[in-house]
């Protein structure tokens, strides 16, 4: 009787939950191509890092993808596809330098892994040559969404209540606007670079 | 008057000559195709990293699956497949998607110590002299360089002066060339064993005074043999305008990697030791051919180097860039290197028989060599080297056995020698600055006595008239700015050998020794 009542209760919470979760959507504006949007830190939660690893590639002196929204506490890894070598480092975590790191070289067919535990905009670069870059997005919750070429995006199974969502365009400055969510939720971002 | 005119307009090339920088050349084409910046091969351009010296050893391509970093595929000049009909049909190959075509613009500003006007001093009273101003801007080159590959190893290389000083189309060709690259795969000998080049090329000289980053050029690279009998002196009769930084048409034959391990070359081209080309009328203009060789002789080049990498790592060594803990990065070397160039000058005067009235046509052949040897060592981005040649050319004096005192003979003196070298540190304390210390000394009995009494209303076509001794160093400091990969600024501080100036008519000096100092400053583009 005591283990019903447990599953019951498991299974209202689900319901529960299920009921107050809403969809972010809507669009990015004043830049064009890809951007990311994703919900900020939440006070008091928490979330498992995922266990899924994510391959960033390096062939024909090109990173790909060369954006990339993840949730925090993923691990990258860098493969080089290249004949020649690389490397990729960044100077900064959203502007944070001591945020930095280089990963070194590694032959063709080889990976080096990092978990981005710190969230904010990881802008990779190779220091052999200058013209490769890539972003990487660390979103500090599990709700993020990169938005299509022009800009439209959703964000599902987002909990009702209030938030900050932040846009991110590459080359532009990041906004961050307070939204709350209540079921079908649309929040419009205009970037400006 | 007019040769008046001329004799001024030569002092002021002699001087110019001096002071204008040499070239170097950077491929932006390349950038354009594989999508990468400059300083994916170049240092500072013109000056090559490791995977720079990879690319050109490759035949402009990248060192392995180059077809995959190619942002515009090549065009086909027959399907691959056709290969094997060869030879019931014309072999494939490619030529670059895109047209790969670069230009490039420099521009100076020099500035000359007090010095500059010295020579004016023994000119006549109320003669006007030349004028050298304090400062002066300059245009430098307009060029246009095309290189590539035509696939299956064929590789091209043309580049042209199409201003030279803004004064139009008076430059000249540079470099144009085929070069078939591991001709050893068809000889079953190791990979890249052999290379074949012909056309027109700069020497395979252990550093490149044609594309060289300096704005001034290594001395010793440039220095001609010319010893001249003018009453001062030992007896010398040697014509030899052969520098090792001139141009040869010939062929060539090399191997190895510049990168790493053994490298060699040897090649055999023209020979032009008097600067004259012989004129046609004999064949005839109708094959549209002339000539550029003095003599039938034709000279021979050949140079060895071994680059020792120094990386411990067995990978890392081997690679064509080192493993570094923070990306790769040009490999800590050092290299050992010889070289070695043989000809025979030839001078032909007008003589009489031993009869002493039957005229006659004399030739002198005189024998000569340059042989040198040169280091390299590189650490991270400090790049210390140094090269050092001894020029021997074999002596052959006009004599006369008559009383009218026509040449009948030549008869052997002392050879006509001379040697120098220099010595170079680079340092690249910034992926944009690069600092350069640099000493050249060239030791020329030679120049100093044929210059020994300087009339300036003759000016002689050397760059150091009148040196005040035999020896003559230059010492040089550099710093070079790339404000973008494409763009450099440069700024070179030449303290040059001393000079002094006698009085023609009695050999007497009449001036301390001095030096005129040279700031130039230069900022070119590439694109």
């Amino acid at each position: 009787m005591k283990h019903i009542n447990f599953v019951a209760l498991i299974a209202i919470a689900a319901c529960s939950t299920a009921a107050f979760a809403g969809t972010i959507h809507g669009k990015v504006s004043g830049v064009s191509g890809v951007s990311v949007v994703y919900v900020e830190a939440i006070a008091g939660k928490t979330f498992p890092a995922p266990t899924q690893h994510l391959v960033i590639d390096q062939k024909g002196l090109m990173f790909t993808p060369h954006i990339v929204a993840i949730e925090q506490g993923t691990t990258v890894e860098f493969l080089n596809s290249d004949s020649v070598a690389h490397n990729v480092f960044w100077i900064s975590i959203s502007g944070n330098k001591k945020l930095g790191h280089n990963l070194g070289t590694w032959p063709q067919g080889q990976k080096q892994s990092f978990k981005f535990d710190n969230p904010g905009y990881v802008p990779l670069l190779c220091n052999v040559h200058p013209e490769m870059a890539a972003y990487i997005i660390v979103s500090p919750t599990p709700y993020f969404a990169e938005t299509d070429k022009s800009g439209v995006f959703k964000i599902d199974n987002v909990p009702d209540g209030a938030y900050t969502v932040t846009a991110w365009h590459e080359g532009a400055k990041p906004k961050s606007n307070p939204v709350k969510i209540a079921g079908d939720t649309a929040a419009d971002f205009t970037l400006s670079k | 008057m007019k040769s008046k005119w001329l004799s001024q307009t030569l002092f002021v090339a002699v001087v110019m000559g001096l002071l204008l920088p040499k070239v170097g050349l950077a491929i932006p084409a390349f950038s354009r195709q594989y999508g990468t910046s400059c300083t994916t091969c170049h240092l500072d351009f013109p000056k090559l990293n490791d995977f720079g010296k990879a690319f050109k050893d490759a035949g402009f391509k990248f060192p392995k699956d180059d077809e995959s970093f190619l942002k515009t595929p090549p065009i086909l000049l027959g399907a691959p497949a056709q290969a094997e009909l060869f030879p019931h049909t014309v072999y494939p190959g490619t030529i670059p998607g895109l047209p790969p075509i670069g230009l490039r613009y420099n521009q100076f500003y020099q500035q000359v110590s007090s010095n500059r006007n010295n020579f004016n001093q023994v000119l006549p009273a109320g003669t006007i002299g030349t004028f050298i101003p304090k400062s002066d801007f300059q245009p430098g080159l307009f060029s246009i360089f095309t290189a590539g590959n035509f696939g299956t190893g064929i590789s091209f290389w043309v580049d042209d002066d199409i201003s030279v000083a803004g004064a139009n189309a008076n430059g000249a060709l540079g470099d144009a060339y085929l070069k078939f690259h591991d001709v050893s795969r068809f000889l079953k000998m190791p990979t890249d064993s052999v290379n074949l080049r012909f056309g027109q090329f700069e020497l395979d000289l252990p550093f490149s005074q044609a594309r060289s980053w300096n704005l001034s050029g290594w001395d010793i690279l440039g220095e001609a043999n010319i010893g001249v009998q003018n009453g001062i002196g030992r007896p010398e009769s040697v014509n030899n305008g052969t520098g090792l930084d001139a141009a040869a048409d010939g062929i060539e034959i090399s191997g190895g990697h510049s990168y790493q391990g053994y490298h060699y070359s040897l090649a055999v081209m023209n020979q032009n030791t008097s600067g004259a080309a012989a004129a046609p009328p004999n064949v005839g203009p109708q094959n549209g051919v002339a000539f550029s060789s003095d003599s039938n002789f034709k000279d021979l080049y050949g140079r060895f180097v071994y680059r020792f990498n120094l990386e411990k790592n067995p990978e890392s060594r081997d690679g064509v860039q080192a493993a570094g803990a923070m990306g790769p990065r040009d490999h800590t070397f050092f290299a050992l290197g010889t070289f070695g160039f043989y000809g025979r000058s030839v001078q032909t005067v007008s003589g009489v028989l031993a009869d002493g009235q039957t005229p006659t046509v004399l030739t002198a052949r005189e024998p000569f060599y340059r042989i040198g040897g040169d280091v390299n060592f590189n650490y991270r981005t400090f790049n210390l080297f140094g090269v050092y040649v001894a020029a021997h050319d074999h002596n052959l004096v006009p004599v006369s056995t008559v009383e009218s005192g026509a040449i009948t003979g030549f008869k052997p003196e002392s050879a006509v020698t001379f040697s120098g070298g220099f010595a170079e540190a680079d340092y690249l304390a910034l992926p944009w600055a690069m600092s350069i210390v640099r000493w050249d000394q060239v030791k020329s009995t030679a120049d100093r006595v044929n210059f020994l009494m300087y009339d300036p209303t003759a000016p002689p076509a050397s760059s150091f008239f009148s040196p005040y001794r035999a020896t003559r160093n230059r010492y040089t400091l550099g710093e070079q700015f790339l404000i973008h990969a494409n763009i450099k600024a440069s700024v070179e501080y030449q303290i040059p050998p001393q000079q002094i100036v006698y009085d023609p008519a009695t050999g007497i000096a009449i001036s301390k020794p001095f030096r005129t100092n040279v700031l130039v400053t230069g900022l070119e583009f590439v694109y």
